[in-house]
């Protein structure tokens, strides 16, 4: 998968932003807080190990070597011995117990995230491009597993080690410590601007090799058209640019880099320099031992790699925290349709009264004032011009959205007030497209009633009369639908989707019309699946063909967001008004040869 | 299209995977030298730090004997070490990204010269991933040549030196080292394995996800929302447990890697410090063991992943090579011929044409076609009569397997391919527009247009209006990342490339199919325009369309069964009926299922479906 979202300024962020994603990322990460506690104990001995070395050292040489005593020689390497052995036993732990930390946050995360998206209305999903919300769930959250899996223990690490050696070079000398120090300011100056820079160039370097993917992606989906148009010269200077480009951006964050890590290594030295220098002129004055020297440049030795890890990583935990806050815009977005109290009863008429909608943050109304109350086990054809609104209608029948004027009852119960599963239970919106789900056509029927038995199953396709169709699969209905249900075909995808209605028997059916091409043979079962799923139920049917709205009982037409029509197709047809101008025009666009 | 292909790669002398890195290398050859050069300088400086230290420490210090020289010298190898580290990251990094932008410039070329045929098989996902992260697997390889080469070096020499010291000591203090290289090696095995398994899982999520996304209408219709959680739990549990097998590789081989040299620094104080006691060893040379056996730990440990990573370049490098190995199948002829003067110019003749994507089953047989200049032809069949299959013959899309295509008496296959798609102008099913401005898009076959005739263009294909109607008119972005254009708006804006392109023979293959019905007639207005005196052959796929042609040609197996005016064909051909009929069924539901897209996308934000097919 390519990610090449543009880098926009929710990329960036500032310091209050900050410090809000970190507190309430420490509140999320609460339920691993003992997990979190052992690693750090964990890492801190493992640091310890690392860094008490160079004072072993100094201590062997100037209490061992220097006076000649085996005995304190032999116990300095013991004891070094026993504490590598410790570090090493703590640093396994540590490298298991951050990870467990980590992941587990990372899957709360997932989950509750995932969870939060599916609690939103429709109109949620209408606002939000798919691929960016599924970037949230995958790209988003992988960003913060390589900060998980490695950088959190290196950023940990790396603060202790500078720590520690700090306070054991004090200890040792704190004269040299305070001369070592020296160089200090110049590598945090550095370290302050090499963060800054290397952000912003990161974040070119990002942004453009999302510009030559797309532009590579062009090509290749394109490669037709271009060969078509003879424009492959043309091209090809195209992706030249936009790939130079690219390797400006790396060869620019290349040397925002290389002079930083010039300068600490540089700087290194110095302080090594600096220490032995004012160490040789305190040890004639007999104010340090050659093993205190050699402790503090080796302490120092060690006090510039994780200052260079600390600037690399600050990359790292910048992208984090803007993929987190990203993620808690998601989890702060309030769901609009919110589950009632009262159950629904088993039956009724469906009561539109006074409905008018509005999509969030829009002015024009895609209904107004709407009026029909759909009887029970009535059939009502929805008709009217493309964006009329006859759509969104039968959707807030369903409760996928809900008014912004007026109120939906069925038998007498505000859909708003009803529980979301008592409503799935009665109302059942089939959609036109036949979607499948990773899985078997078992599971996939399942996706309405997650309890099922495969017997159940096998009594929804029953019941629609296309059980021996998918009985003849080589597996039944355990066959696997592969891609996007890609083995299926289209008509048998439609009897996947009106099996999982039949599977909830609701009272209320909801349909958008099913029209994609199917092959003859399909089209009758489909048709005879509809009707027998039809019979007996209350159904709102988004009509499209002739066929379908003949059958129903009765006609609303649409337009402009406004009931104009309603009746039997005869009294419309008789009325001359605006369903029998439609009537006319269907009647005409229908074959040539059939005239 | 020779002049698109790179040079040197052909099928006849397919180079091996590493000669394809060392012919790119080798015209970065002086940088290389240059950078190799500077890492040598760098190891020299780095390895003279331990030895000014000792010095310091036995003269300097213990001797009292001209410290501040010493000191002086440290300070000097601490400039040098600084400026050579930088220089030798800058030029391993920039000669790797340039190897990396140029082999990515090569394949793409390549991609654009190679055959729709090619095309046809090969997915957009997969050549993607070549020129991506396949290139990039070639370019971390690359940064490690020349500093594996001062790695080396420098593990050389800093052997050398202690050796020579004391090389008893030295065998002590260098023992665990050899096993940071190895352990080195086994993790980058090991977690590369790891790492592949938790991007599987991840991808594995991720389909969770889109599915849900995608059929929300499906989800939320029959409140499914608990049976996705749960399928989410799974996949994000098999990520955890794949994260946590990661996470134990490096528990076992990082902290061994980590703390083996420590082993060799516990041996240096032990016997070194006894040497130091009996007097064979100063306290300067001790430390300077420390020193080395510390400075030898990072190239070590490269060392053993350079090997890990070598192997994954390799691999990288042959499925790249596989890609320039492809040799285009369509190509210029050695001699092409010139078409005829442009005036009265369009003859089309198809003789005897047979063709097949799989040439044991030809979709065209005996196919015989001619067109007078100015004519203009419906081609009328059911699916996979091999309608289309004439148009990309005719562009030389494909060569045929026998018979001719001619243009204006001239074969296809004689003609420069440059020159055959220019003659013939296509207008595709589905309109592909780049990430450019509307006028750099309608201008897309003429870029150096001037905007007058792009906006004539644009008037006569009926796009004008709309085009005015955009944020930024003939300058609004378009494409992915662009202003999403209606499928109508966009089949005009395809209608006014070619116009532009002003081509002898133009096909619209099946250019309304996927227009909103209220705006069909202006797009049949706009092609009527276009199709005015030139050779025009339309791919029917709807009744609607064949009334803008003089003449039908009705296709059936892959020949001509029948031609001639619409209504002749209509009164004596049932096959002719059969047709038409069926395609108005089709077209009857393609058109409401338009209806109830469009009105979704109406009623809805009108940015993207949501749905998924």
């Amino acid at each position: 998968m390519h990610s090449m979202g543009a880098i926009s300024d929710e990329d960036k962020l500032d310091a209050d932003e900050a410090k809000k994603v970190l507190r309430r990322t420490a509140r999320m990460a609460r339920p691993f807080r003992k997990t979190v506690f052992g690693a750090l104990a964990f890492t801190a001995l493992t640091t310890l190990g690392v860094v008490l070395g160079p004072v072993i050292l100094g201590w062997g040489i100037d209490n061992g070597i220097t006076p000649g005593d085996t005995e304190v020689l032999r116990n300095a390497v013991i004891f070094y011995m026993g504490l590598t052995v410790v570090a090493y036993l703590a640093a396994r732990q540590q490298y298991i117990l951050i990870n467990r930390a980590g992941e587990g946050f990372l899957r709360a995360l997932r989950v509750r995230v995932f969870d939060h998206i599916q609690k939103q209305s429709l109109a949620f999903f209408d606002r939000n491009k798919s691929g960016v919300l599924v970037a949230r769930m995958t790209s988003d959250v992988e960003s913060m597993g390589e900060l998980v899996q490695f950088g959190l223990l290196q950023f940990v690490s790396a603060i202790l080690l500078v720590g520690f050696a700090l306070v054991l070079a004090v200890l040792t000398s704190w004269q040299l410590t305070l001369v070592g120090m020296l160089v200090m300011p110049v590598i945090i100056g550095a370290s302050r601007k090499f963060q800054r820079d290397s952000n912003a160039a990161y974040l070119d370097v990002r942004e453009n090799i999302g510009q030559n993917l797309s532009t590579l992606q062009e090509g290749i989906a394109g490669v037709r058209v271009i060969q078509a148009y003879a424009r492959e010269p043309e091209q090809q200077r195209r992706f030249k640019q936009s790939n130079r480009q690219l390797y400006d951006s790396h060869v620019h964050s290349v040397r925002v880099s290389t002079w930083y890590f010039g300068l600490v290594e540089t700087a290194g030295v110095l302080a090594t320099a600096i220490i032995v220098g004012v160490g040789g002129w305190l040890y004639t004055n007999d104010e340090v031992q050659i093993g205190q020297i050699i402790t503090v440049v080796l302490l120092f030795a060690q006090l510039f790699e994780p200052v260079q890890q600390l600037s690399q990583l600050y990359n790292t935990v910048q992208s984090s925290a803007a993929a987190l806050n990203k993620l808690f815009g998601i989890l702060d977005t309030e769901p609009d349709v919110q589950d009632g109290p009262d159950e629904l009863p088993a039956n009724g008429a469906l009561v539109v009264e006074h409905v008018g909608f509005r999509y969030p943050a829009t002015e024009t109304a895609v209904l107004t004032d709407v009026s029909i109350t759909v009887a029970d086990g009535e059939r009502l054809a929805l008709v009217g011009p493309t964006g009329a609104g006859k759509s969104t209608l039968a959707k807030l029948m369903a409760r996928l959205y809900d008014p912004t004027e007026g109120t939906i009852t069925f038998g007498g119960v505000d859909l708003r007030d009803a529980t979301l599963a008592s409503l799935r239970h009665r109302v059942v919106v089939v959609p036109q497209e036949g979607f499948l789900f990773g899985g078997t056509v078992a599971d996939n029927v399942r996706i309405a009633r997650a309890d099922a038995t495969d017997d159940d199953v096998r009594a929804a396709f029953d019941a629609i009369g296309a059980l021996e169709r998918f009985d003849e699969f080589p597996d039944g209905i355990h066959t696997e639908v592969r891609e996007r249900g890609s083995r299926l075909s289209a008509g048998e995808r439609q009897l996947v989707s009106l099996a999982r209605a039949a599977l909830v028997d609701p009272a209320v059916l909801v349909l958008d019309e099913a029209t994609s091409n199917l092959d003859p043979g399909t089209e009758f079962i489909v048709e005879r699946a509809l009707d027998t799923l039809m019979t007996g139920r209350t159904t709102i049917v988004v009509a499209h063909r002739l066929s379908t709205i003949q059958r129903a009982d009765r006609i609303g037409v649409i337009d402009g967001g406004r009931l104009v029509e309603l009746g039997t197709h005869s009294e419309l047809v008789s009325a001359g008004g605006r369903y029998s101008a439609l009537a006319d025009a269907w009647a005409k666009s229908q074959p040539v040869p059939g005239a | 299209m020779s002049e698109f292909a790179p040079p040197g790669i052909s099928a006849d002398d397919a180079p091996s995977r590493w000669k394809l890195l060392s012919s790119t290398l080798k015209a970065q050859r002086k940088n290389l030298i240059i950078g190799s050069a500077i890492g040598l300088l760098w190891m020299v400086g780095k390895v003279s730090v331990p030895l000014l230290v000792r010095y310091s420490i036995d003269r300097g210090i213990d001797q009292g004997d001209m410290l501040w020289l010493w000191v002086m010298l440290i300070a000097i190898a601490g400039v040098c070490v600084g400026t050579f580290t930088a220089l030798r990251r800058f030029y391993a990094f920039r000669e790797a990204r340039w190897t990396e932008t140029r082999l990515r410039e090569q394949l793409f070329n390549h991609i654009l010269s190679l055959h729709v045929g090619y095309h046809d098989r090969a997915q957009t996902g997969q050549l993607m991933s070549r020129s991506s992260s396949d290139l990039n697997q070639i370019q971390s390889f690359v940064v490690m040549i020349p500093i594996t080469l001062s790695n080396f070096s420098m593990i050389i020499a800093v052997s050398v030196i202690l050796f020579v010291t004391d090389w008893k000591l030295a065998l002590i203090a260098l023992a665990p080292l050899p096993f940071v290289n190895i352990a080195g090696r086994r993790f980058s095995h090991s977690i590369h394995g790891a790492v592949l398994q938790v991007q599987m899982e991840q991808a594995e999520l991720a389909t969770v996800v889109e599915e849900t996304v995608g059929g929300v209408r499906v989800v939320k219709g029959f409140g499914a929302e608990e049976v996705q959680s749960a399928r989410l739990r799974t996949e994000a549990d098999d990520i955890q447990a794949a994260s946590i097998r990661a996470a134990q590789i490096r528990a076992k081989y990082l902290p061994a890697i980590e703390l083996l040299p420590q082993l060799g620094l516990i041996a240096v104080l032990g016997v070194g410090g006894m040497q130091v006691i009996d007097g064979d060893l100063t306290v300067g040379q001790l430390v300077q063991f420390n020193f080395y056996v510390a400075l030898l730990v990072s190239p070590l440990r490269m060392l053993g992943m350079t090997i890990a990573w070598a192997q994954r370049a390799g691999a990288a490098l042959e499925r790249v090579n596989e890609v320039l190995d492809t040799a285009p199948l369509i190509t210029d002829p050695p001699r092409p011929l010139q078409l005829p003067p442009a005036e009265h110019a369009g003859a089309v003749q198809f003789r005897g044409v047979r063709f097949g994507y799989d040439p044991a089953a030809p979709v065209l047989d005996g196919f015989d076609l001619d067109l007078v200049p100015g004519q203009s032809v419906a081609l009328v069949g059911s699916t996979g009569s091999g309608k289309s299959t004439v148009a990309r013959l005719l562009v030389r899309f494909y060569d045929v397997d026998d018979g001719r295509v001619r243009i204006d008496g001239v074969n296809v296959r004689d003609l420069a391919l440059r020159d055959v798609r220019r003659a013939v102008g296509i207008v595709f099913e589905d309109t592909l527009l780049f990430h450019d401005t509307v006028a750099a898009n309608i201008a897309f076959a003429e870029p150096d247009a001037d905007r007058e005739s792009i906006e004539r263009a644009a008037r006569l294909a009926g796009a004008h209006d709309f085009i005015m109607g955009l944020p930024e008119a003939y300058d609004t972005l378009l494409g992915e990342r662009g202003f999403s254009l209606s499928g109508g708006q966009r089949q005009r804006i395809a209608i006014a490339r070619a116009i532009l392109a002003d081509p002898r023979v133009l096909i619209l293959d099946d250019a309304t199919s996927a227009v909103d019905p209220s705006k069909e007639h202006e797009i049949r207005s706009a092609m009527a325009t276009v199709m005015d005196g030139r050779t025009t052959i339309v791919i029917a796929h709807r009744p609607g369309t064949i009334a803008l042609a003089d003449t039908v040609v009705l296709l059936h197996h892959g020949r001509v069964v029948a031609s001639g005016p619409h209504q002749e064909l209509l009164d004596r051909e049932p096959l002719y009926r059969d047709v038409l009929a069926a395609m108005a069924d089709e077209d009857d539901e393609q058109r409401a299922e338009l209806a109830a897209e469009s009105g979704a996308d109406a009623d809805a934000d009108p940015r993207t479906p949501v749905g998924g097919d």
